[in-house]
């Protein structure tokens, strides 16, 4: 289902959690959203690129030029201390809707 | 700390945006090369490889426009960005942008000058500390029947007594004082005699020295006074020493203990000098010559004070049966010092001068959208390139704004401009013209008219604009489409919505202008013409001439010197002159007639004058004789009354020979003189009985004189004649009878004038407006009229066909305006005379008006068409 739309605000998340263990670059941040969605959402660069930009602006990423798995010049994206604070923020908070949905659509 | 960062982003995002844009630029192209590269090792060719990652990506501007959205301090930048764009678009346009800031400079100037007027007027704090607890009390009771009217001494002792609503009232009358003493030449001044808690009453304090104590407005006090600075700087040079000195107050002496600032102007505007006033026991009713100003108790509301006031009417008139229907109206302090017919009129001339805004803001909206249709093509590469809808609204939007701020600087010149002038003129009289000033609250509402009229009339034309079909509008290269056909309509609409309005506001100030004229027509009662009629109030001060022997032979003095300056054709005493300066009014008995115990004939105007006058003045005397030389203390006592004296009161029956009672004086009907106005020319005659002048003598009366000619220039010789009488006589308010017809109409010759402005650049904008659509409708339709004219149409097919465009605006419009005009010209009920809110005359010639005015908008451009030529057009292509 390559067309799902992102909630709002997922898209942050999903960002953060795929930056959590080691920086990336742009594409290399798009097919790990990819990959640990099992395919479900396919980040495009017009929601890709804003997003990173706000991101960083907000202080949770950092950037940093350098050299790619295949040697060209790429901009690498890092989580920084607020951007972790900021995960385990909104990763409590989407467990909390996730539960409440879950438990809505169960509801007789 | 994320503002830390949020600071840091703004300071890159303003001052480093070349290097931020290479940044991101680069970021996007390595994405791209990325791309590319993984479809290149998943087996594609090269050239297939970028195509497709290209297409992945999207467009590459757009991408870059939607990461700056997200941008701290976008806003700012595009702000900023916008307005160079709006000023250089201005600057490139420079009529298109005269015209707009000139119609915006118009249309905020005069509302901000309206403003300030109405502002100052109706709603500025007084200057009086706690001003909104201060009531005025009036006393109405029939016969007198004023609705403002007067009391007397026993009725307000009366009322202090059975008060509980107010603290400590205070009473208070105007009166004309001569001032004279050591320090000058003697003068004649607007005075009034408060008492003692006046001053504290309306929490005011003086400049120097004090105001009146309690207990002294007691029987036999010393006689003080108060000075305004005015005559304290005029007469004493503004010394602290005049504190305890004695000032000549009417020929007595009295103490001077004050001066009041300037910003002091109470009872009247002019008043200069305030006298104690003692509260002698009186021995009976009257005279009336008094009314209250009372400060409300604390948590007491003006409402339960009238209560209050009602339950003392009711014992008033119980104690004394000669007052009937007595009322005593509380006014708060403002109502009663603007009176009742000005808060209407302002309110109108607001309501009409927002109408010309509303015009102005649709003339800028519709050259707005002419321009939109030239700017079609801009708008539609900049939405291809990936500019957002809202961001092109918001810069247009920024354009427009700034358009009407610009427009707002230059009206607030002309708005500052107006106000020096309404003030330093005063062309209608009005009270508290002193607080009308430009202050942070009109710039605040010039601001706010500014941004709004901005976005009122930059949002349509913005959305029009930025809706633009993109694949016609290229193709067409500039053409008109199916855009502009509903931008036309729109065009058109705005057009008729403003002939609509300014014919609202053109019927408005033609039912004024019939009205003022109506005013001019009447003519108080007299015949000379008033340019050769002189008059002025002569006091003699000095208290001997209290005695009628002494003063009768000073004003036989006055009258024989006037007589004898050249170009004095004749000359008399009045105590009372038309149209408003009425002196007196009183009641009266016919013999004969028989009135119910208690009762009495009403109030009606009560006069003394002199042999002449009403020759002088050009009265009719329609009966029996004037009065004459002989009429003296020593003969009979006689009356004149006047036509509708006799109608009333006397049945139409013969009034030669009737004698009517005054002050206890048998007085017999020697004439009847036709009927005179002293109450103001918008008031109903008022009945009136003469006496003359050498049998109830007055020491303070009018001169009048007749000149074969223009009678101002009499005004220095006459003077000096009678100061040299008796250097202690004063003279006062010297000046023609035109001069005081003018006066007396100053309030709706200025509500005239102003709304006849304001209907004037109404039409002139809603001329503008239509001839714009036309000729612009010309200029679009060249190559239709074109072949039109090569398949063989006259010029006059063409004439007919561009005006009845034209007219059949205007004649929407018109009907859509004449429909408004009959739901708001009721609010001008109370400001008309002589003629109906829907009077014929105006609700047919304004229409006409509008139409000619239309059609001479049309004509210029609908020539223009005729001289299209047909090879020239079609060659257009």
């Amino acid at each position: 289902m390559p067309t799902t739309n992102l909630l709002q605000g997922t898209l942050d998340l999903l960002i953060l959690r795929a930056l959590s263990l080691t920086a990336m670059h742009g594409l290399a941040i798009s097919h790990r959203i990819a990959q640990i969605t099992n395919d479900t959402f396919h980040v495009k660069p017009g929601s890709l690129f804003p997003a990173l930009h706000r991101m960083e602006e907000a202080g949770w990423l950092s950037s940093s030029w350098g050299d790619s798995e295949n040697n060209r010049r790429a901009k690498f994206y890092r989580l920084t201390a607020a951007g972790r604070r900021q995960l385990q923020t909104e990763t409590r908070q989407w467990e909390t809707i996730a539960l409440a949905i879950a438990s809505a659509l169960q509801a007789t | 700390m994320s503002l830390l960062s949020r600071l840091a982003s703004l300071r890159r995002n303003l001052f480093t945006r070349p290097r931020v844009e290479r940044d991101l630029d680069d970021e996007l192209h390595s994405y791209l090369d990325q791309l590319t590269e993984e479809k290149r090792q998943a087996g594609m060719d090269a050239a297939e490889a970028r195509r497709v990652a290209r297409i992945e990506l999207g467009g590459l501007e757009q991408v870059k426009e939607e990461v700056r959205q997200v941008r701290t301090g976008q806003m700012l930048e595009e702000l900023l960005q916008d307005l160079r764009n709006g000023i250089r678009t201005l600057r490139k346009n420079p009529a298109f942008t005269v015209v707009a800031v000139l119609a915006l400079a118009i249309g905020i100037g005069a509302n901000t000058a309206m403003f300030s007027v109405a502002y100052g007027i109706l709603l500025r704090p007084l200057p009086y500390a706690g001003a909104d607890r201060v009531a005025a009390v009036y006393m109405r009771y029939f016969p007198r029947d004023f609705a403002f009217g007067t009391m007397c001494i026993r009725d307000y002792l009366m009322w202090k007594e059975n008060n509980h609503a107010f603290e400590d009232p205070s009473l208070f009358t105007g009166r004309r004082m001569d001032i004279g003493g050591k320090e000058g030449v003697p003068e004649q001044v607007q005075g009034a005699a408060v008492t003692a808690g006046f001053f504290s009453t309306l929490g005011v304090r003086p400049l120097i020295g004090r105001t009146f104590a309690a207990g002294e407005d007691q029987p036999a006090t010393a006689s003080l006074a108060v000075l305004s600075e005015s005559i304290w700087r005029r007469r004493f040079a503004a010394s602290s020493a005049v504190l305890g000195q004695p000032i000549m107050v009417n020929g007595a002496p009295s103490t001077v203990i004050g001066v009041m600032p300037d910003a002091f102007r109470l009872p009247r505007r002019e008043t200069e000098v305030w006298t104690n006033l003692p509260l002698n026991p009186p021995a009976r009713y009257g005279p009336w010559f008094y009314r209250a100003v009372a400060r409300l108790k604390p948590g007491v509301t003006l409402e339960q004070a009238q209560a209050e006031m009602n339950n003392i009417a009711l014992r008033m008139m119980q104690q004394n049966p000669y007052y009937k229907r007595l009322a005593l109206p509380a006014l708060g302090l403002r109502d009663a010092l603007l009176g009742t017919t000005l808060k209407p009129a302002i309110l109108v001339l607001a309501g009409a001068v927002g109408m010309v805004l509303l015009i102005a803001v649709v003339n800028v909206a519709n050259l707005m959208l002419a321009r939109a249709t030239v700017r079609e093509r801009e708008m539609a590469l900049r939405l291809s390139l990936g500019a957002g809808r809202g961001r092109l609204v918001q810069q247009l939007l920024t354009e427009s704004v700034l358009l009407a701020v610009m427009g707002g600087l230059a009206g607030l010149a002309l708005a500052w401009g107006g106000i020096q002038l309404i003030r330093v003129w005063n062309p209608g009289n009005l009270p508290l013209i002193d607080s009308v000033r430009l202050d942070g609250g009109a710039l605040a509402f010039m601001a706010f008219a500014s941004m709004l009229t901005g976005v009122l009339f930059g949002l349509a034309p913005a959305l029009e604009s930025t809706r633009a079909d993109l694949n016609s509008t290229i193709k067409e290269g500039g053409r008109s489409g199916s855009a502009s056909r509903a931008r036309r309509r729109t065009r058109a609409a705005l057009v008729v919505s403003e002939i609509a309005v300014s014919l609202m506001l053109l019927v408005g100030a033609g039912l004024l202008l019939r009205s003022f004229a109506n005013l001019q027509q009447v003519t108080g009662g007299f015949s000379t013409p008033p340019r050769q009629i002189l008059t002025m109030l002569i006091s003699p001060g000095n208290r001997k001439y209290s005695d009628p022997r002494a003063g009768l032979a000073f004003y036989d003095e006055v009258l024989r010197r006037a007589r004898n300056v050249p170009g004095v054709e004749m000359a008399a005493v009045t105590d009372s002159l038309p149209p408003d300066r009425q002196a007196d009014a009183d009641t009266f008995e016919i013999e004969g007639q028989t009135l119910a115990p208690g009762e009495l004939n009403p109030i009606i105007s009560h006069l003394t004058v002199g042999p002449d006058l009403f020759r002088t003045l050009g009265v009719p005397l329609l009966k029996g004789r004037s009065f004459t030389a002989h009429d003296n203390q020593d003969s009979a006592p006689v009356a004149i009354v006047s036509e509708g004296f006799v109608r009333r009161f006397l049945s139409n029956q013969e009034a030669l020979g009737k004698r009517i009672r005054y002050g206890g004086t048998w007085m017999e009907i020697v004439g009847v003189a036709g009927n005179v106005k002293y109450l103001g020319l918008t008031v109903d005659t008022d009945p009136a009985y003469y006496l003359p002048f050498a049998q109830t003598y007055g020491a303070r009366m009018f001169l009048i004189v007749r000149s074969p000619g223009d009678a101002a220039h009499l005004a220095a010789p006459l003077r000096r004649d009678i100061q040299s009488i008796d250097p202690g006589v004063t003279l006062a308010q010297i000046g023609t009878m035109e001069q005081a017809l003018t006066l007396s109409i100053s309030q709706p010759r200025f509500n005239t004038m102003l709304l006849a402005l304001f209907a004037g650049i109404a039409l002139l904008l809603a001329a503008v407006g239509i001839y714009g659509l036309i000729a612009y409708s010309v200029a679009q339709r060249t190559h239709e009229i074109g072949v039109r004219m090569a398949l063989g149409a006259a010029r006059s097919d063409v004439v007919r066909m561009v005006v009845r465009q034209g007219a059949s605006l205007a004649a929407i419009g018109i009907v859509l305006g004449l429909g408004g005009a009959f739901a708001l010209t009721r609010l001008l009920s109370t400001m008309l005379f002589g003629i109906g809110v829907t009077d014929a005359l105006t609700f047919a010639a304004a229409p006409l008006g509008m139409m000619l005015v239309v059609l001479l908008a049309t004509f210029v451009p609908a020539l223009r068409a005729t001289r299209i030529s047909p090879v020239v057009a079609l060659r257009y292509e």
